[in-house]
């Protein structure tokens, strides 16, 4: 029955000690030949936050992010997960530890139906062995039957239903990204990272991805990481903001306080007394 | 609630809550009552459920203070909790008033304080919104529920809102504390209460609100079984939205007297798959849904190989010849039998399957008339497409075809139980224990609409030589020839119309002694004809007035005189110099042509047609897309239909 759709089992059931999602980002430092892309960054998300991070191009934003989710190696600082040292990690072993993402230019398998790319992720949950899914015993179909089970409550959630089995290539962008979205759900994730989730969308798919951010942070407790450009999404959705600049972190603090602060302004907006 | 062995009881002796319960007693578990696709596959309620669900609902109605006696309005999309909440206000002796999801919020507001509805059930935050925004006018609603629960977080600390997992929560709590008590509330129902009420769409002022009793919705119910033998298990597919009656003498009917499947799509936009899956076996709906299709398979065809086109081609001409031998009750050769044969095997149904249509034993079209091409099409593919009539007041369809006797013009002979006569000025009138109890606090309309216990429909038609019904159009726009013979302009132009050649057609014939017509050929298509066969022309004007073009029209002419009757056929035509156009006031701006303007304007080549010209010479104003206005001197043939 309708009645009883979006929720989620893994969002609904989840013990608050799993939901633990403490980022601390030391003095990190990230340089590729002379140009430094991260400098000296400090960043520290709590348990249930929903942190953006904002700043003009090339401010080192996906950089930051490249850094956490291990596809970069920052050559100084330290990341810590949970008070684990996660700097050094691998990014299979960090969506082991809970750290799931999606990318800015979608990073999914355009051959491939929503429900394959979907069912991917879930491989870190499965539990039967290579040998054994030959053999497609009964418990290796209860298993199967419990993912798919998972994925559908997804898919109901995100309001996927009609484009299922469609691949996803010959979806449109703003679908894409909702199946980005999917996919680092099925992960399971304590911290969820986006990168610039609303790009490329009209109007109507923002407000739905806007919906569905909310309702995850706000009403499951996921915690999250989110870079974007569209700064109304920004102010009205996260609780605190970091502004980074050309590596340099500007400023951090609530949306209020970001909205009112000098440098902030200046670095977007330009300075009117500089002499060019 | 009489205990009675379920057999031994007619349906149309009980209410839809005691024929739920005699249901739920008689399959239990044993048999699907409603199908729902939900979380990717199809999930199952049986009888016992359906029965379970509907008296959870019932006693949460019944803890939010719905009585015997209110109106309960419901604005949900088609889903289980539809039928549960409807027949929860049912077994509670309420009626219940479906409204359209698309309505704007005023026009919500007014149908629920119309009928003074204390409690709303809404399909979602769309619906929600409205009411939220008309909150204060709607000072007699004391609870809204809402079945969908997405997207409502911020609004869990209204007490205005409930949602429907809340209410099947407090429905279980009252069943513990009133243990009885809705089985005695379903007892105390009789069949000639009203149970369900439809908002019929008013072409003019406030839209009237007809009543359906239980006994006409049970009735119904019981001549649709006998007419279409419809077995337990049948699946229905509830498509077409539940303001209509068409789901409604359904949902509230058929489906619970015959203990059909209620089958419900996923979502909305899920429905064309969702409905391959079910494969149902029998439909009802409006032409544009099989004009659709056959344009989807067509579009599809052209894309296909060279020997599946072939073959389909072949099929479809086959199909043609073999569906009108039969129609026409003449015998089929051995060897087209056999490729007929081959062909089903072959084409046939394996294209019916990838539509999900190879389990119908048949399917209805109403409404607007149906292009003959496309019903002849789903016919000679072997789908059994048939046409009906019926409207809200008479309860929903009470006119089928019978199978292989499906003829273009008609919509059939009347279910069984159910009588039907032409009054003196040809209105057709019906007679059945389905005829509606009348209109909502309209005593006036609810007279007006009785003639000696039959039922007025409105429209006027006439029976033909093998009893089947006709119908002409609606009876304000009849008009009569020169021997008081009723036709309708519309009846035949729509048929025109039909033709891909023919953008616009008026009909003359008010007081004539035949009818004529003024034809307007479509530039696109007759234009590419034209270049096809190398017949030069230059304007619409030319191309208008082309010998071969007036042959071909003359054709289509011909071909769609073949399906009137003789009173309607079009005796003289003529095509028409230029386009009719709003801008020259001809049409109005919804693309509906001004008749009497029409006329007054063409009266001398009217005329012509009815003196008897072979041609005749105009003079034209033309409006140029810059305004300014030029005159164009031509002579038009008149054309004379043998």
């Amino acid at each position: 029955m309708k009645a009883f759709r979006s929720r989620p089992s893994i969002m609904v059931n989840r013990p608050q000690e799993d939901k633990k999602a403490e980022l601390e980002v030391r003095n990190l430092r990230l340089s590729f030949g002379g140009v430094v892309a991260v400098r000296d960054v400090d960043l520290s998300v709590r348990t249930g936050e929903l942190m953006a991070v904002i700043g003009p191009n090339g401010a080192g934003k996906t950089s930051l992010l490249n850094c956490i989710t291990g596809f970069y190696r920052p050559q100084q600082g330290s990341i810590l997960f949970n008070g684990r040292d996660i700097t050094h990690l691998h990014t299979h072993q960090l969506v082991g530890i809970g750290i799931g993402r999606t990318f800015q230019n979608i990073e999914l398998f355009p051959g491939m139906t929503v429900l394959a790319n979907l069912t991917l992720a879930r491989h870190i949950h499965c539990r039967y062995s290579f040998w054994r899914s030959f053999l497609y015993t009964p418990s290796v179909r209860e298993e199967e039957i419990r993912h798919r089970r998972i994925l559908e409550e997804i898919i109901d959630f995100l309001e996927m239903q009609s484009i299922r089995k469609q691949t996803v290539g010959s979806l449109p962008y703003g679908m894409m990204k909702r199946v980005e979205l999917g996919r680092a759900l099925a992960l399971e994730p304590r911290l969820l990272i986006l990168d610039e989730p609303f790009a490329g969308m009209n109007l109507e798919e923002k407000e739905d991805m806007v919906r569905f951010l909310l309702e995850l942070n706000g009403r499951w407790g996921l915690t999250m990481v989110l870079v974007e450009h569209d700064m109304s999404i920004v102010m009205s959705i996260s609780r605190r903001v970091m502004v980074l600049n050309f590596g340099e972190k500007l400023g951090e603090g609530t949306p209020a306080e970001i909205g009112a602060n000098p440098e902030v302004i200046k670095a977007y907006l330009g300075d009117a007394q500089s002499p060019s | 609630m009489e205990k009675a062995t379920p057999d031994s009881i007619k349906p149309n002796q009980l209410t839809l809550p005691q024929l739920l319960a005699v249901n739920a007693e008689k399959y239990g578990d044993t048999k699907t009552a409603i199908r729902e696709k939900a979380f990717g596959i199809w999930q199952k309620y049986t009888w016992s459920d359906y029965f379970h669900y509907m008296k959870t609902t019932a006693a949460g109605f019944a803890s939010l203070n719905l009585r015997r006696g209110d109106n309960l309005c419901m604005i949900v999309n088609n889903s289980p909790e539809w039928l549960f909440s409807e027949l929860a206000a049912h077994a509670l002796g309420a009626t219940s008033l479906n409204l359209f999801t698309s309505s704007i919020a005023e026009e919500l507001a007014f149908s629920i304080g119309r009928v003074r509805s204390p409690l709303v059930v809404v399909q979602d935050q769309e619906q929600v919104d409205k009411l939220l925004e008309m909150r204060d006018k709607l000072t007699r609603v004391q609870y809204v529920v809402y079945v969908d629960p997405t997207g409502m977080t911020s609004y869990e600390n209204d007490p205005w809102l409930i949602s429907y997992a809340a209410l099947l929560e407090r429905g279980e709590k009252y069943l513990a504390d009133h243990s009885g008590f809705i089985e005695e509330e379903i007892g105390k129902g009789r069949p000639r209460d009203i149970a369900v009420m439809i908002q019929t769409s008013g072409t003019t002022g406030v839209p009237k609100i007809a009543m359906l009793s239980h006994r006409n919705l049970t009735a119904m119910a019981l001549q649709w079984i006998e007419a279409s033998n419809i077995q337990p298990e049948e699946n229905w597919i509830s498509m077409s939205p539940t303001a209509w009656i068409v789901d409604q003498m359904w949902g509230m009917g058929v489906a619970l007297a015959g203990a059909m499947t209620m089958n419900f799509p996923e979502t909305p936009e899920t429905v064309l798959e969702d409905f391959r899956d079910i494969g149902p076996s029998m439909l009802i709906t409006a032409s544009r849904f099989w004009e659709d299709m056959a344009s989807r398979i067509r579009v599809k065809i052209t894309d296909a190989g060279w020997l599946k086109r072939k073959l389909f081609y072949l099929g479809e001409r086959v199909g043609k010849t073999v569906v009108e031998k039969k129609l026409r009750k003449e015998s089929i050769s051995w060897p087209l039998g056999l490729l007929y044969r081959f062909l089903t095997l072959a084409i046939y149904n394996p294209l019916l399957d990838r539509l999900g249509c190879s389990r119908f034993h048949s399917a209805f079209t109403g409404g607007h008339p149906i292009s003959p091409d496309v019903i002849g099409f789903f016919r000679a593919i072997g789908l059994n497409l048939k046409q009906c009539y019926g409207l809200t007041e008479s309860c929903g369809i009470f006119q089928i075809q019978p199978d292989d006797e499906v003829k273009l013009e008609t919509v059939g002979k009347p279910l069984p139980n159910t009588r039907v006569r032409l009054a003196e000025d040809q209105e057709v009138l019906v007679q059945s224990e389905a005829n509606f109890s009348g209109y909502y606090n309209d005593y006036q309309s609810t007279e007006a609409a009785f003639e000696n216990g039959w039922l007025k429909t409105g429209d006027a038609g006439y029976i033909d030589e093998d009893g089947h019904l006709l119908i002409i159009g609606r009876k304000e726009d009849i008009i009569r020839n020169k021997s008081g013979d009723a036709f309708s302009p519309d009846f035949i132009e729509t048929r025109l119309k039909f033709s891909p050649y023919i953008k616009e057609a008026v009909t003359f014939g008010e007081a004539r002694p035949y009818i004529t017509a003024m034809i307007n050929i479509d530039l696109g298509n007759v234009g590419s004809w034209a270049e096809e066969r190398m017949i030069p022309y230059t304007t619409y004007m030319d191309l208008s007035q082309q010998k071969a073009v007036e042959e071909m029209i003359l054709k289509e002419v011909r071909e769609v005189n073949r399906q009137l009757p003789d009173v309607m056929k079009i005796r003289k035509f003529v095509l028409l110099y230029k386009l009719l156009d709003a801008d020259d006031d001809e049409l109005t701006r919804t693309g509906k042509v001004r008749r009497r303007f029409v006329y007054g304007l063409y009266i001398k080549i009217i005329e012509a047609m009815y003196g008897g010209l072979q041609s005749v010479p105009v003079t034209g104003k033309i409006r140029y897309r810059d305004g300014r206005i030029g005159e164009i001197e031509t002579t038009i043939n008149i054309i004379t239909v043998d």
